[in-house]
């Protein structure tokens, strides 16, 4: 069996067995789309120009980014649970490259991702009527792929680096406050302070969002998500590299 | 002569911290092992075992020198060397979430099996190392023990030419254990190169063809166990069994200045180095103190050598 495989078997096992991991990476979202957006959509009077629907509508980008943020962060810290099970070097001692080692985990999360996105958008289109552009969905699959992976690099480089458990989760907790809330994902940037919106312009999470937000509702200027879209891939690549090279280090 | 299945040659390993000097965990190690040889890597605490082992792994790089197994170089073709070992590290290492039997099933897919060979392989491992009640429970429902054996079956599941044991018997009951080293010599039999590192001295000389003793990073002796204990030539063990363990035993022991000494409920046990005939009048004093049960004189135990090495390094 090619490692690559072996490996995507392997987690896939790890996953399946533990209802947490299903609950965290499949089912958390849901609950936040359901829960917020429809109390939230149901309550204030929100309005984007040109964007067809209520607040569930804009929110569902802001879950799909949510998701893959979540999904990454699950994977990365997976690196824990293997190295607190010793299982983490003797699988560096496996008939694989570190590279492979990688790359394994990270299909295996993308698949997670995509299996996340087909759940969300589904529920967001039949029950909740938000108006999906299904002619966009090649590019909401291309968005959750690369996202996934850009912020399963970032978090596996402090995975690696970081040896304490609650080191990590402090960190995780810090990225998932900061992250999370400077970015476009909960409101629009635009009526907000110039400094707070500057800070999400330069945030990944923003460039992603706003990307999903064109794949699902055909919100924003291609322009301009085209650069956001380049600067994610960026960000993606340079995570990768600075990831393989802390594997390479263990 | 054919190609060993490791040769090391001058081998170094370094490591800096800020501010301190550079330690030397291993420094110039040479030595070859040749295919189907159970090879023992000994030494104390800190003489660098583990490290080498880590080297020859793939799981460290060294600072110089050169490390081949199975003929190819540790540093140059890492991914070749992964492809012919089987590794069972010190730490204690398995799916926890998995079961027993997915433990032995995934291991196995890394190194390209699959389909019903890999099933018939798991059923035979499992009956093999008495795990086949515990197949279907998680590894984490296991007790330490399990677990290392669970750690330890894996090897069983792949045919790969080397296979590098680091403390195998930690935790394991002595009937396991006995067990597993008679297949540790089976494989060793079908031509499989096994690399062990072991406190347990006795396990060493029961099962090692070829024995190298290292201390600070260095090799202290080598060579099979005959010639390793001839380092020993002069060094007996006396066993002497009391009814009822004499007054002053203490003071007759030290008086004597052993090698080592121990006193198990009614027994003593010590390693002299002098002459035979001198060693016999010792015995015979030690036993003129009480009522003797039994008494048994031997040459030098493997732990014998050890400890004269170590003192002498």
């Amino acid at each position: 069996m090619d490692p690559l495989i072996a490996i995507i078997a392997r987690e896939a096992k790890i996953r399946a067995t533990n209802v947490t991991f299903i609950f965290w990476d499949l089912l958390y979202p849901l609950a936040n789309l359901l829960i917020f957006g429809m109390a939230l959509s149901r309550t204030i009077e929100f309005r984007v120009p040109g964007m067809p629907g209520d607040y569930t509508a804009f929110f569902l980008a802001g879950v799909l980014g949510m998701a893959s943020f979540s999904i990454a962060s699950n994977t990365a810290w997976s690196f824990f649970l293997d190295r607190d099970n010793g299982i983490f070097y003797e699988m560096l001692t496996y008939p694989m490259s570190r590279m492979q080692y990688l790359v394994g985990k990270v299909l295996f999360n993308v698949f997670v991702a995509l299996l996340q996105a087909v759940l969300t958008v589904s529920l967001a289109a039949w029950l909740l009527e938000v108006p999906v552009r299904v002619d966009r969905l090649p590019l909401l699959a291309a968005t959750v792929s690369v996202g996934t992976a850009g912020w399963f690099f970032l978090y596996a480089i402090f995975a690696l680096r970081i040896r304490r458990n609650d080191a990590f989760n402090a960190v995780t907790s810090v990225f998932y406050f900061v992250f999370l809330w400077v970015s476009s994902m909960f409101y629009p940037l635009e009526p907000l302070p110039a400094a707070f919106r500057y800070l999400a312009y330069a945030n990944p999470v923003t460039w992603q969002v706003d990307v999903f937000r064109y794949a699902t509702l055909g919100l924003g200027q291609p322009s301009r998500l085209l650069m956001e879209a380049v600067a994610f891939c960026v960000f993606a690549l340079v995570a990768f590299w600075y990831a393989l090279r802390c594997l390479q280090q263990e | 002569m054919s190609d060993p299945a490791i040769n090391v040659d001058g081998l170094v390993k370094l490591f800096t911290r800020r501010g301190q000097p550079p330690v030397r965990a291993v420094d110039g190690l040479c030595f070859r092992v040749e295919p189907g040889v159970i090879f023992g890597l000994l030494g104390p605490n800190g003489a660098g075992k583990t490290t080498t082992l880590r080297i020859l792994t793939t799981l460290t790089t060294p600072t110089a020198g050169v490390a081949q197994v199975a003929g190819y170089d540790v540093v140059a073709a890492p991914l070749e060397v992964r492809r012919r070992i089987a590794v069972v590290i010190q730490a204690s290492a398995a799916e926890l979430l998995l079961s027993t039997r997915e433990n032995l099933l995934t291991f196995a897919r890394f190194h390209g099996l699959s389909g019903q060979e890999l099933r018939r392989r798991a059923d035979r491992v499992l009956e093999q190392l008495g795990l086949t009640e515990e197949a279907n429970r998680k590894v984490q429902d296991l007790s330490g023990g399990f677990r290392r054996r669970v750690q330890v079956a894996k090897i069983f599941m792949v045919d790969t030419p080397v296979v590098f044991l680091d403390e195998f018997s930690t935790g394991m009951d002595p009937i396991l254990k006995r067990s597993l080293m008679h297949a540790l010599q089976e494989e060793a039999h079908r031509g499989r190169t096994i690399v062990l590192t072991t406190h347990i001295l006795s396990e060493a000389e029961e099962l090692c063809d070829d024995i190298l003793i290292m201390n600070r990073g260095r090799q202290v002796a080598r060579g099979d166990l005959t010639s390793l204990k001839l380092l020993s030539q002069g060094v007996y063990e006396v066993t002497i069994a009391f009814d009822e363990l004499p007054a002053g035993i203490d003071s007759a022991l030290a008086a004597l200045r052993p090698l080592r000494s121990s006193v198990n409920g009614h027994t003593i046990e010590i390693a002299l180095k002098e002459e035979e005939s001198r060693v016999l009048d010792l015995a015979a004093g030690l036993a003129r103190l009480g009522h003797v049960r039994h008494v048994d004189l031997s040459g030098a135990s493997l732990e014998d050598v050890f400890i004269e090495l170590m003192e002498e390094s």
